[in-house]
């Protein structure tokens, strides 16, 4: 279970990112995490492994506090929690293989991974991985050469290569055509069921949400203005929440 | 549409694949190899690099001391501050005057070089030639027409601009090839002939890259234009530098010469980042 | 709305005929201060030419320098190559230390940008001749002038490479819980290793071209020959150094173009 519990990030220039936010995201579900640009939906994804510290609140992962947890705790956690983001953020120069093996950082001793020395156990792990996204025959290829969708799935993959117990997904799909789109939503959403992840991601399109999400988490101006189950999420609600000045629905 | 590999359906890749008996699983990295070529090439180079009769610890103490006599106390030597002033602004001048003689013939000759807008044989002929007088270093040029004018301000001038008008039209050409050729054509379409064409479609593309460009050889320009008063004795505040270290071993005259030079680097730069603003903001 | 676009017409042209005043002027003062004879300096454009057809054309005599100028011509080469790879060590470490996305503390950030700034700015003939002075005339002096403005210029162009890469692989790296360290050797490393090698090629060419200029103020290398020969009026021999350096110029920009297309495919 993932606990968040009244976080609250003010940015440096007074700007608030997050009011008071709470929520949970269980096991095995996709927790979609919606609302208009600006709201905060950014700033409460990074706040999950702490890309960003909010200065008050908790988030619970199993029974680690992650806000306040000192380096070498946090390390220990972010190993925990994959992470995807919207321009993938691959090493475009490096193979497929390389970049999802680049998972496994946080396991390795500093020196072998200053040097990138895999093992080979890890080696067999990663294409295992590249396998299952679709892209076992890409493995040695510059990841610079492939298309949106395959370098999102690289993406999962190193995610995976983790052996994550939460996977984060910042926009995901907001580069990708509708194909790709597909593609990687039906990844993800199976990767849930499959591997029993906790999966938060941020989207912008409501309805890629309904289909693929379990749980929907709408962000307003940074308040939460919804937290329910996807089938809840009524065509009036969903107008409400990209309101510009939301009011919290009961 | 579909030629765009980011629009490609995954199921167009395969196709350029061929299959491996091994697949290998890293790209292959040409970095590696020729960083590894370059340390070896140094490695060798500084083993035989070791001088005679210079003992290292010793020359770099005194090294050292200069430097600080430089930086910390610098005073006039031989020259009134005035003098040294007069032959800053003498420098700046030589820079700058080679620097705009370049980019104005430079931008004309760069338009029959780059290979979007002209004839492939002139643009062949005059990429060749800018190649060999920038093979020529600077300081020949200007030791060959001190020799033929006589030495002054004028070899200088000539020297320094062919240099400049040879570095400027490889890169101002470099610059308008990147404009694309479908902007072009949608101005030719139009009927509009070549002037009109570089006119309106070029050159609104391609200005802020050329205005780098030029910032960046006024640089070099004014670095070249102390060094050729140093090395070719055509005056200016290179001169004074090398009359102070190498005549006199004034370094503290050297270190006000420095700080007077770095004073101007920093107002320039101020000027240059305010000009970039200007440009981005007020286009 | 046509109000605005008239204002923004009126802009535009102000800025137009400001610019092309503002370049007229320069030009105009440029000549006071300097007085150039304009018709002796378009003489000597043409003049020039002729006499370096006229004297500098090698002759017979001249190839038995060949040897001796092929040797300080290959040991230039050595220690520009030498120089500016050292050069890089130098500037990654700085680079990285300068970087927005790879040094957190600004203060550092600053005092290396700082540094790099005032590196470049020193003329480098200020460099040449003190260390002339330190280390007498020898290559090891000719290496250290052209580390020392190398480094500089190295050390700006990498900051810039690495603030391109911009924050999203570290933060992608950072997510997985590897150390910064892991970070930068992993995740940064190879992704600016072929644009700061492209950098290091073209400080390589552009040492080359300036040893001539080093050379002849530290007295060491192939300037020192061209020197030596110009001033004794051996001009078929100078002459013969010129044609070698236009050579070994032009083949190192195009073994580095060559270089740079492998790097970047």
């Amino acid at each position: 279970m993932l606990s968040v519990r009244h976080l609250t990030k003010t940015y440096p220039n007074g700007k608030k990112g997050l009011q008071d936010v709470s929520f949970t995201a269980a096991p095995g579900t996709v927790t979609a995490v919606i609302g208009p640009s600006g709201a905060g939906k950014t700033t409460l994804l990074r706040s999950l492994n702490r890309l960003i510290t909010p200065e008050q609140g908790t988030v619970t992962l199993g029974d680690q506090e992650l806000r306040g947890a000192d380096a070498q705790a946090l390390r220990q956690a972010r190993r925990q929690i994959g992470m995807i983001f919207q321009d993938y953020n691959l090493i475009e120069p490096l193979s497929a293989l390389e970049n999802v093996l680049q998972g496994c950082l946080g396991q390795k001793r500093l020196l072998p991974g200053v040097l990138g020395l895999y093992t080979k156990a890890e080696t067999s792990h990663a294409l295992a991985l590249l396998d299952e996204v679709g892209l076992r025959a890409y493995a040695a290829q510059k990841t610079r050469d492939l298309s949106g969708g395959q370098k999102q799935r690289v993406g999962i993959a190193r995610a995976l290569m983790q052996d994550p117990k939460v996977l984060l997904c910042d926009e995901p799909i907001a580069s990708l055509d509708p194909q790709s789109t597909r593609t990687v939503m039906t990844i993800i959403a199976d990767l849930a069921k499959a591997r029993n992840l906790i999966v938060v991601m941020n989207l912008h399109q409501v309805g890629i949400a309904r289909e693929f999400a379990d749980h929907i988490v709408g962000v307003n101006a940074g308040r939460i203005v919804f937290d329910d189950n996807a089938a809840a999420l009524t065509e009036l609600a969903a107008a409400a929440i990209y309101e510009k000045e939301a009011t919290a629905l009961a | 549409m579909i030629s765009n590999p980011e629009l490609t359906a995954d199921s167009l890749q395969p196709a350029k694949l061929t299959p491996t008996p091994r697949p290998r699983l890293r790209a292959k990295r040409p970095a590696r190899a020729l960083l590894l070529a370059l340390v070896a090439i140094t490695g060798y180079t500084l083993t035989t690099l070791a001088p005679h009769g210079v003992d290292l610890g010793a020359a770099s103490l005194t090294f050292l001391r200069n430097l600080r006599l430089m930086f910390l106390q610098p005073h006039l030597g031989q020259e009134t501050f005035a003098q040294l002033s007069q032959a800053l602004l003498l420098t700046v001048a030589l820079a700058l005057l080679t620097t705009l003689i370049g980019a104005g013939l430079a931008f004309f000759l760069a338009l029959i070089t780059a290979r979007n807008l002209a004839p492939r044989s002139l643009g062949d002929v005059m990429r060749s030639v800018m190649a060999l007088i920038r093979a020529v270093p600077t300081i020949l040029w200007v030791l060959v027409y001190a020799t033929v004018i006589g030495l002054g301000t004028e070899a200088a001038v000539v020297g320094l601009s062919f240099h400049s008008v040879a570095y400027l039209t490889k890169a101002f050409a470099e610059a308008i090839e990147e404009v694309p050729k479908e902007k072009l054509d949608a101005l030719r379409a139009s009927g509009a002939g070549f002037w009109l064409t570089v006119r309106h479609a070029v050159w609104p593309l391609v200005r802020q890259r050329l205005l780098a460009w030029t910032f960046i050889r006024f640089e070099i320009n004014f670095a070249n234009a102390v060094a050729v008063g140093a090395a070719a004795g055509t005056g200016g505040i290179g001169y004074y530098l090398f009359m102070a270290s190498a005549f006199y071993f004034d370094f503290q005259e050297v270190g006000l010469i420095v700080l007077m030079i770095l004073v101007f680097a920093a107002g320039l730069e101020m000027i240059a980042v305010r000009m970039r603003k200007s440009l981005l903001t007020g286009n | 709305m046509p109000n605005a676009v008239s204002v923004m017409l009126h802009h535009q042209r102000r800025v137009r005929w400001g610019s092309l005043l503002g370049v007229v002027a320069l030009v105009l003062a440029s000549q006071v201060v300097l007085r150039v004879n304009v018709h002796q300096a378009l003489f000597g454009v043409v003049a020039g030419w002729a006499w370096l057809g006229a004297h500098f054309a090698p002759n017979a005599a001249a190839l038995a320098d060949l040897p001796e100028i092929l040797y300080q011509l290959w040991r230039t080469v050595l220690v520009a190559i030498a120089a500016t790879t050292v050069a890089g060590g130098v500037a990654l470490v700085l680079g990285l230390a300068g970087a927005l996305p790879t040094s957190h503390l600004k203060a550092v950030r600053g005092l290396v940008r700082l540094f790099a700034s005032l590196m470049r700015n020193v003329p480098f003939v200020a460099w040449a001749l003190i260390l002339l002075f330190s280390f007498k005339q020898n290559d090891f002096t000719g290496f250290l002038a052209l580390l020392l403005m190398t480094i500089g210029q190295l050390t700006r162009a990498f900051i810039e490479t690495l603030d391109e890469v911009g924050p999203g692989p570290i933060e992608a790296l950072t997510a997985t819980g590897a150390t910064y360290w892991q970070v930068i050797f992993q995740g940064v490393l190879p992704a600016v290793a072929a644009p700061m090698l492209s950098w290091l090629l073209y400080m390589i060419e552009n040492n080359i071209r300036d040893a001539t200029l080093v050379g002849m103020l530290t007295g060491t290398g192939i300037g020192f020959i061209f020197d030596l020969y110009f001033k004794g009026f051996r001009y078929a021999s100078a002459g013969l150094v010129v044609l070698a350096i236009i050579a070994v110029t032009i083949g190192i920009e195009l073994t580095s173009n060559k270089l740079r297309q492998v790097l970047n495919a």
